[in-house]
């Protein structure tokens, strides 16, 4: 069901009041996965309020859906998320990377709520994901799971085991996302190790793939419905997104993969994000 | 001139079969009965150019050995023109009259060559063709059998042979186990460094590095008269081999080897 | 019954009686009917590692995820975060080593309720060579946090490992051999109890410490000693070796005052470091020394023979004890052949 106007206004304001969080957590944390945790918000957004049954007030409840960041290093971007949702106070994202706070570079779900896999380490996160899909098929439940992963990480053998095994298992419960923002550390993707053509691969691996505009949120919600309904197998989105999405200086570059800002870059770059 | 393969199973003849005589003697009752008062030394010699081979049965009044050698006074010998005619004897191959044994002495020792050859016929408990119901001659095989066959094995090594020397040249201390349950039928071999001894009973030094159990008298000669295969034989439950499956199975081939040479 | 090792002609089972390497996936599978919340993952070895059995009973509960180690030990703990308790079964070499990372960030860090059931252990893979011994595998579990890590006798005290493993949170190591190891106990002992040794047999001139297949050989080790060398020879099953029981390496340490450990294992970081921590620790005096794979690499041959080599057998350990007490010895020399 396409989203009416009234929704998508809000949605994208929220989008951007996320982008402006996380540039304020990256100003007075140090330093943070800047560019990797923008272009993946407005999936977030729509997963976090729109399509996930959570309930902040209840992060353990039994039959939630689940989400894993598996690129983990967007840890601070799901942190802003799950802080603007409620699951604990704004307050907690001004300790984010001090010694012994709930919130740091990698989430740790023991510490912060809402956080149904702890991750950090490239390619783990798919493959929780997937036995949490397979967990509740025996459990008998109709239980979604919704799994971000990096291009840079796609890298990872693992993520294609769990890839391999997702289609073998039929999991229609399982809808991952590819946020493909073309930058990892040491370049553009095609440089450092090529992916292409991955829309093909994740279709030779047996998944129902749709390329969609990773910032296009009226594209976004089609395709994540499009998603749930998908009863014969597991998903993928490829996102075709920007690393830095939101702040013109860091947008498309490897360089701000991660970074520290200054209080004057904080400013540019919230003004940059605008209201939305 | 007798080739090695024969010399080997002259060997094992004189030094495993013969032996297990004394289990007729001592478990069989009749037979017992028939030796109770016998006195006499019975030859058993095999020409050949190279040297006569033989071994000689003592018997007085039940007790029984076997001498592995050829004496001057025998009471009764029984002589083969070669040394394959003698293994041919006692593979239970038909004896042409020509070819049969020379017995000396027949008419002084009468009763010492019936109750020989009553012996012989007895032996043939240990061919693969013999499933005796009576349960007395049953167990008597099963026994005979086992006893001969651990013998076998070690005389095997001691003979020299490629085979089994280079499997035995570099096992630790081991014990090779065999037991019928329900019974005290029990013996095994003993290897270590290239060194076999065959022993009866159940070794109570160390555990077997392999235990071969057979289900009862009944389990038991189905298998040793290879009328069932080595897997046949555990999937009904025949035998338990416990212990490393690849030695167990090197066991099994030897045994084999020991069956083909004697018939 | 399956439980047939492809690869050698011989298969060792018994129609009447289980034989030990089948006992766990029977218990295993047992389990499974008691308990719905039990899964059974394998990677391409459900016939190798017994949980096949399971597999067969629970099909809806049981995942085959091909040869792909890192992705079975993700998503076991993904099962267990639903509130499932998965047993994930492969060989030792490729649950410590391939999977390492996984095992320790997945599961551990996150302090899930996964079983691991490590087979094919040590050297008992001996024909496979190299590649498939796990020599290293106690050394690296036994540095994770929240894992506990197990090393059963025998197939008996397997079974009593997965049961009891299911009453203690969290994850747990266990590692087992490939089956065929000659058994120690002669049915499941109740009173088993994770974190607890076992004493095989009582002694006072010195105190052998085994875990896995060492201790069958180590209580035959003891045996002799006692028969020919009149040697007191104390015999500790520490089949957990993580948390270990200090108490009874202690005591050990105060009432015999020499301390022998013997492994399928590597001599760095196993249970021999893990005693020698203790005692270390502990700052009192003790004769130590360690009996395992001297930090080389184990060629392939058959596990006996490997043992043998090794010296973790009993032929190794009965003089090792021997040089470490100095003793000569009247060996058995009559080769005569028993009519």
């Amino acid at each position: 069901m396409p989203l009416s106007q009234q929704e998508l206004g809000e949605l994208k304001r929220l989008a951007a009041k996320i982008r402006r969080d996380i540039v304020d957590v990256t100003g007075w944390s140090g330093g943070a996965h800047v560019g990797g945790s923008l272009s993946m918000v407005d999936m977030l957004v729509l997963l976090y309020w729109k399509y996930l049954r959570v309930d902040p007030a209840r992060p353990d409840w039994e039959d939630r859906d689940r989400f894993v960041l598996s690129k983990g290093h967007g840890g601070v971007g799901h942190a802003v998320v799950l802080a603007n949702k409620g699951y604990f106070p704004m307050e907690d994202l001004k300790t984010f990377n001090e010694t012994g706070s709930k919130l740091g570079m990698h989430l740790d779900g023991a510490k912060a709520q809402g956080v149904d896999a702890s991750t950090g380490s490239m390619g783990h996160g798919l493959c929780q994901a997937l036995g949490m899909a397979l967990g509740a098929r025996v459990l008998k439940k109709d239980t979604r799971v919704f799994c971000i992963i990096g291009d840079g990480e796609s890298n990872e053998g693992s993520i294609w085991e769990a890839a391999m095994a997702a289609a073998h298992y039929k999991t229609p419960n399982l809808v991952a996302f590819l946020d493909r923002n073309h930058y990892m550390i040491d370049g553009y993707t095609e440089d450092v190790m090529s992916l292409e053509p991955l829309a093909d691969k994740w279709r030779a691996f047996g998944w129902e793939t749709r390329a969609v505009d990773g910032h296009d949120v009226a594209a976004l919600a089609e395709a994540i419905e499009f998603a749930i309904a998908w009863d014969k197998g597991p998903v993928m989105l490829l996102c075709d997104t920007v690393k830095g999405k939101g702040v013109d200086f860091m947008e498309a570059k490897a360089a701000w993969h991660y970074g520290g800002l200054s209080a004057e870059m904080v400013a540019k770059a919230k003004q940059s994000i605008g209201e939305g | 001139m007798a080739t090695s393969e024969e010399l080997l199973t002259a060997r094992i003849v004189c030094r495993a079969v013969l032996p297990v005589i004394k289990v007729m003697l001592e478990d069989d009752p009749k037979t017992a009965a028939a030796f109770q008062d016998t006195v006499g030394k019975v030859q058993f010699v095999a020409d050949d150019p190279a040297g006569r081979v033989g071994a000689c049965l003592c018997f007085d009044k039940g007790a029984f050995t076997v001498l592995q050698e050829i004496i001057p006074d025998a009471d009764v010998t029984f002589a083969f023109s070669s040394v394959p005619k003698m293994n041919a004897f006692f593979a239970g191959k038909p004896v042409v009259p020509a070819l049969g044994p020379l017995m000396k002495g027949v008419f002084g020792n009468f009763g010492l060559v019936v109750n020989t050859v009553k012996l012989m016929l007895g032996l043939k408990l240990l061919m693969p063709t013999a499933s005796p119901k009576d349960p007395v001659k049953a167990r008597l095989k099963v026994k005979m059998t086992l006893y001969m066959i651990s013998t076998a094995l070690s005389q095997l090594n001691k003979a020299g042979d490629a085979e089994m020397n280079k499997w035995t040249a570099k096992q630790p201390d081991r014990i090779y186990q065999w037991s019928v349950d329900g019974t005290d039928i029990a013996c095994y071999l003993r290897i270590k460094a290239g060194k076999t001894k065959a022993g009866r009973g159940v070794y109570t030094r160390r555990k077997p590095f392999i235990h071969m159990r057979f289900a009862g008298v009944e389990g038991a000669i189905p298998v040793l008269n290879n009328e069932v295969d080595s897997l046949q034989a555990m999937a009904r439950g025949l035998v338990v081999s416990e212990g490393s499956p690849e030695y167990g199975a090197k066991v099994g081939d030897f045994m084999l080897r020991i069956a083909g040479l004697l018939t | 019954m399956a439980g047939v090792e492809s690869s050698t002609s011989w298969t060792v089972y018994d129609a009447t009686k289980l034989s030990a390497r089948e006992i766990y996936g029977v218990v295993l599978s047992d389990l499974g009917a008691a308990r719905p919340d039990i899964v059974g993952l394998s990677a391409d070895l459900a016939k190798s590692t017994q949980i096949g059995a399971f597999g067969e009973r629970f099909p809806d509960r049981f995942f085959n995820f091909g040869i792909a180690e890192q992705n079975m030990f993700g998503a076991a703990a993904g099962l267990a975060k639903m509130g499932l308790t998965p047993f994930v079964s492969t060989f030792s070499a490729f649950a410590s080593m391939r999977a390492c990372e996984f095992l320790r960030t997945d599961v551990c860090y996150q302090n899930l309720n996964v079983k691991v059931i490590a087979t094919h252990g040590g050297t008992s893979f001996g024909s496979a060579g190299t590649t498939h011994h796990a020599i290293e595998d106690l050394s690296i579990v036994r540095a994770f946090a929240n894992l506990t890590v197990i090393v059963p006798a025998d197939g008996f005290e397997t079974a009593q490992a997965v049961k009891k493993c299911l009453d203690l949170a969290g994850p747990i190591y266990i590692r087992i051999g490939r089956g065929f190891e000659p058994t120690v106990y002669d049915r499941e002992d109740e009173t088993f109890q994770i974190g607890k040794a076992v004493e095989m047999r009582p002694g006072t001139d010195i105190t052998i410490i085994a875990c896995g297949p060492t201790v069958f050989h180590a209580v035959e080790a003891s045996k002799v000693l006692a028969e020919n060398d009149g040697l007191s020879v104390r015999v500790l099953n520490m089949h957990t070796i993580k948390p270990i029981d200090e108490e009874a390496v202690m005591r050990a340490v105060a009432e015999t005052r020499r301390i022998l450990t013997v492994e399928d294992h590597n001599v760095i970081g196993g249970l021999g470091t893990a005693v020698a921590d203790v005692i270390a620790a502990s700052g009192k005096g003790c004769a130590f020394t360690k009996v395992g794979i001297p930090d080389t690499f184990t060629p392939h041959g058959y596990p006996e023979d490997l043992m043998n080599l090794f010296g973790t057998d009993t032929d190794g350990i009965v003089a090792k004890v021997r040089e470490l007490l100095g003793r000569e010895f009247e060996e058995d020399e009559d080769w005569e052949d028993e009519v």
